[in-house]
C-alpha cells in the first residue's frame, strides 16, 4: 500500500483569514479570486532534448523536456505511435518533497497531464507511425517541478503542450535493408488541439482559481478540469480530500470554461504556437 | 560513429576554442525562491540548478549527530539532459558523484557550528555536456553561500581533459566521449586545496603536473566569476 | 590595524580582512592568525573587531526571544510548537492539570518567549505572557531579515504600521502577524515587509517602502 505523504500543517488563522478575504473578493497576494498568477513560458532552452519548456507561474517553477524513441506500437494499435507522461516533485522544489522513486503526487500529477493530453486529442499519433504494426515513434514527457509556491498542475500541462508544440523530432526512416535508421533531418509535431487545465479551489461556498502554497494548504477542497479549443471538458481530478457541493458544479464548469480558455491564449501567444 | 577530428592543426578544438579557455559560463544566485540558498549555472551547455536546505532538525532523530551537522548531497540528472534518455531514478553513476561532491562541499563548511542538524544539497543537471560535477560543484558552493552557511571558502571546479594527445581545459561531452583522459579537478583557492579530484584514462607523471597547473587557471577564472556572481547579486537592486 | 576591505564591502567565504587574528568577529574565521570571511554579507569594523554582517544565516534562539509559532502537537505536559519550517520547540508545563487552560490546538497561533535552547532543544516559557494569536495574517520571513524589519529604534516597523493603519507582531524567528483595517492595509503591509526581506541590504530602501504603500494605498485595488 503506497504511503501518504506528509501533510502540511493547517494554520487556523490563516484558514479563517484567506475565507473572509475571499467573501470580500479578496486574496493574500492581491488577487482577485479568479485570477491566474503571471505566466512565463520559455522554450528550446534544453538543445539535448527534442523539445522543452520552463514556465513558471507566480512562484511554481516546471521544466518539461521530450525525447523522442524508435519502439513497436500497442498489438491493438499497429498504426499509432504513443506517449508516456512521467513527473518528478524535486526536493530543490519543496520541503515537503522527498528524494526517491516518486511518491502518489507525482504519479497523479503525471497521469492527470497524460489523460489532458490523450483526451483532448493533442497528439495525432497515427503521424508518429513509421513502419505499421512494427516501428512507431514513442515520446517521453518529463516533467519536473523546480519550485513548489502552489498548483503544479495547470503550468506542468502548459509546460508539455508548449514542448510538444516547439519540438523537432528526429525523423527515421527505413533504410534499403529494411531497418530503421536516424536521419538528420527533423520534423515539429503538428498538435491537433491544445488542451490546458485550471485548478479551483473551494472554501465553504466560495471558489478560487490556482491557488498559491498558503491557500492550498487552507482549502476544504480542489479540483483540476480540463478543456480543449472546441469547448468540450477533457479531464476532471478532484485531487484532495473534502466534499464539493454538489450546487457548486455549474460554477466550477462555467470558471474552468472562462479561465482554460484564458491560458491556451496566453499559451498560444507566449509560446508562439499555431493554431490547430 | 567513427571518431571525429576534434583539434584542428592550429589547436582549434570542435567548439571553437583554444586548448586553455574555458566554455562560456554563466552563474546565478537565489533563483529557487523555496530554499535557503540557491544557483544556477551554465558552463556551455552544461547546465544545473544547485539549492540548499537547513541547516534543519534531522528526521529521524537518531540519525542525528551530537557534534556536528550531517551534510547530505544528491546529484541528479533529468532524464533528457543527456543524448539517449536517462530512465528514471538514480544511476549507480549518480550515487557515486553525488559521494564526492559531498565529501568535497564537508571540507569546508564549519559543520560543528549546527550539531544534531543537517544540511541538504541537491544538485539537478537539466543538461549534461561534459563537466557536469565539476559545474555541479561550482553551484552547489554558490548556493551554501547564497544560504548562508559558514564556509571556510568557496569551491570552484574544472575538467581537464587529454584529447589527440593534448591538455584541454573544461572538456565538453564529445571530448570526453573520444578524448584518452578526462580530470575533474575542485579546489578551495583561499585554503591552496584540493577538494575533488578523479581522474578516468591515463595520463603520464609529467602531463598530470601540467594538467594540474591547466586545471588551476581555470578554478582561479571561476572562482572570480563566482565572486562576481555572489557580489551582483547582493548590489543589483542598489544599481537600479 | 590593516585591512584588506573597504568599509561595507560585500565579502564573500575565505576573503582575507585582517592579519591580526584577535580582530576575528562574528561571521569570520581564524586561521594561521589571520581574519576571513566566512559567510557572504557586509564587512564591518566595530570596537576593535572586523565582523561580517551576513545577507542570510540561521535563527539561533536565545533566552528571552519573543517567538511566534504554530501548534503542532498537544501533549499530556504541553505542546510543541513550529518555529520556523527547520525548527520546533516544546512548551512543557509543569503542572499536567494547568496544559488544558492554556485552550490551544494543533494549528493554534502563539505568541512566546524563549526560555532556554540546548542540547534539550528550545524551550519557551509557559509563565510569561504567552498569547494566542486569534486572527491575522501570518508571513513568514528570513530570520536575518527581523532586525532590518525593525530599523533603528523601530522607524522602519513603525513606519509600515503608520501608513497602513496595521497592527504587526514581530517574532524574532522570522514569523509575523499582520491585522488591519481592511485588506487593501493588509496588502500594503505584506508587501512592504517583503520589499523588506528581499531588499535589507539595500539604500534608499525607507523611501521605496514608503513610495510602495502609498501606491498601494491609494490604488483601486
Amino acid at each position: 500500500m503506497p504511503m501518504q505523504p506528509k501533510k502540511s500543517l493547517t494554520v487556523r488563522i490563516m484558514q479563517d483569514k484567506i475565507y473572509r478575504l475571499l467573501q470580500q473578493g479578496k486574496r493574500l497576494d492581491g488577487r482577485r479570486p479568479d485570477e491566474v498568477r503571471p505566466v512565463r513560458i520559455e522554450t528550446g532552452l534544453v538543445e539535448k532534448a527534442d523539445g522543452s519548456a520552463l514556465v513558471s507561474m507566480g512562484g511554481t517553477k516546471i521544466l518539461v523536456g521530450i525525447k523522442a524513441e524508435v519502439g513497436t506500437p500497442y498489438p491493438d494499435r499497429p498504426k499509432e505511435g504513443s506517449f508516456t507522461v512521467n513527473a518528478e516533485l524535486l526536493p530543490l522544489a519543496s520541503t515537503t518533497f522527498e528524494p526517491g522513486p516518486p511518491d502518489e503526487r507525482g504519479i497523479e500529477l503525471a497521469r492527470v497531464v497524460d489523460r489532458s493530453l490523450r483526451e483532448g486529442g493533442a497528439l495525432d499519433l497515427e503521424k508518429l507511425c513509421i513502419i505499421p504494426g512494427e516501428k512507431v515513434y514513442i515520446l517521453f514527457i518529463d516533467i519536473y517541478v523546480l519550485d513548489y509556491d502552489g498548483n503544479y498542475y495547470d503550468p506542468s500541462l502548459l509546460a508539455a503542450v508548449a514542448a510538444l508544440a516547439t519540438a523537432k523530432i528526429p525523423r527515421y526512416e527505413v533504410g534499403e535493408d529494411g531497418k530503421v535508421e536516424k536521419t538528420e533531418e527533423r520534423f515539429s509535431l503538428q498538435l491537433t488541439a491544445i488542451p490546458t487545465t485550471i485548478t479551483i479551489g473551494i472554501i465553504k461556498e466560495l471558489l478560487l482559481v490556482d491557488p498559491q502554497i498558503e491557500e492550498e494548504n487552507v482549502l476544504d477542497v480542489s479540483l483540476v478540469v480540463g478543456t480543449d479549443e472546441k469547448g468540450n471538458i477533457v479531464s476532471i481530478q478532484k485531487n484532495s480530500p473534502g466534499l464539493i457541493p454538489i450546487g457548486l458544479m455549474d460554477r466550477i464548469t462555467e470558471l474552468a470554461y472562462e479561465k482554460t480558455e484564458e491560458l491556451r491564449r496566453k499559451l498560444i501567444e507566449s509560446a508562439g504556437i499555431p493554431l490547430p | 560513429m567513427e571518431k571525429p577530428k576534434l583539434i584542428s592543426e592550429d589547436g582549434v578544438r570542435v567548439d571553437g576554442r583554444r586548448l586553455d579557455e574555458l566554455r562560456p559560463i554563466k552563474m546565478e544566485v537565489g533563483v529557487l525562491d523555496k530554499s535557503d540558498g540557491s544557483a544556477y549555472v551554465e558552463f556551455g551547455k552544461t547546465k544545473v540548478f544547485a539549492a540548499v536546505f537547513g541547516p534543519r532538525e534531522v528526521h529521524p532523530k537518531h540519525l542525528a549527530l551530537p557534534e556536528r551537522a550531517i551534510l547530505n548531497c544528491r546529484y541528479h540528472m533529468t532524464s533528457f539532459s543527456v543524448e539517449d534518455r536517462k530512465p528514471l531514478g538514480m544511476t549507480r553513476r549518480e550515487v557515486e558523484l553525488s559521494k564526492v561532491i559531498r565529501e568535497a562541499l564537508e571540507s569546508i563548511v564549519f559543520l560543528e557550528e549546527f550539531p544534531r542538524t543537517s544540511i541538504d544539497i541537491y544538485v539537478e543537471v537539466i543538461q549534461a555536456d561534459g563537466g557536469t560535477r565539476t559545474t555541479g560543484l561550482t553551484a552547489a558552493s554558490l548556493a551554501l553561500a547564497d544560504a548562508g552557511i559558514p564556509m571556510a571558502d568557496m569551491i570552484a571546479a574544472v575538467a581537464v581533459g587529454k584529447v589527440e594527445g593534448h591538455l584541454v581545459l573544461d572538456v565538453c561531452d564529445i571530448e570526453d566521449k573520444y578524448g584518452e583522459a578526462d580530470l575533474p579537478v575542485a579546489m578551495a583557492p583561499r585554503l591552496n586545496s584540493i577538494v575533488l579530484l578523479q581522474l578516468n584514462g591515463r595520463l603520464s607523471r609529467e602531463e598530470f603536473q601540467k594538467a594540474m597547473a591547466l586545471a588551476r587557471e581555470g578554478i582561479s577564472k571561476i572562482y572570480q566569476m563566482q565572486r562576481e556572481a555572489l557580489k551582483r547579486k547582493y548590489s543589483s537592486v542598489e544599481e537600479g | 590595524m590593516p585591512l584588506y576591505f573597504s568599509e561595507r564591502e560585500v565579502v564573500i567565504p575565505g576573503q582575507l580582512l585582517s592579519d591580526n587574528g584577535k580582530h576575528g568577529g562574528e561571521g569570520t574565521y581564524v586561521i594561521g592568525g589571520k581574519v576571513y570571511a566566512a559567510q557572504v554579507g557586509i564587512a564591518v569594523r566595530k570596537n576593535n573587531k572586523v565582523s561580517v554582517i551576513a545577507f542570510k544565516g540561521v535563527y539561533k534562539p536565545q533566552p528571552g526571544d519573543r517567538v511566534i509559532g504554530i501548534v503542532t502537537d498537544v501533549k499530556p505536559n504541553g505542546y510543541e510548537v513550529m518555529l520556523s519550517r527547520h525548527l520546533s520547540g516544546n512548551m512543557r508545563i509543569p503542572d499536567r492539570r494547568e496544559v488544558k487552560s492554556f485552550n490551544l490546538k494543533v494549528g493554534d497561533v502563539i505568541y512566546a518567549k524563549i526560555k532556554e535552547s540546548g542540547l534539550r532543544g528550545v524551550m519557551l516559557d509557559p509563565s510569561d505572557r504567552v498569547k494566542k494569536i486569534e486572527e491575522g495574517i501570518l508571513v513568514s520571513i528570513h530570520p536575518a531579515k527581523v532586525s532590518r524589519l525593525i530599523g533603528r529604534r523601530g522607524s522602519m516597523i513603525n513606519m509600515i504600521k503608520r501608513l497602513t493603519g496595521c497592527e504587526i507582531i514581530m517574532g524574532r524567528n522570522g514569523m509575523i502577524i499582520v491585522k488591519g483595517p481592511n485588506p487593501k492595509s493588509e496588502f500594503a503591509a505584506i508587501s512592504a515587509i517583503k520589499m523588506v526581506e528581499s531588499e535589507a541590504h539595500t539604500q534608499g530602501l525607507t523611501e521605496r517602502v514608503e513610495n510602495m504603500i502609498k501606491n498601494i494605498m491609494e490604488g483601486e485595488r
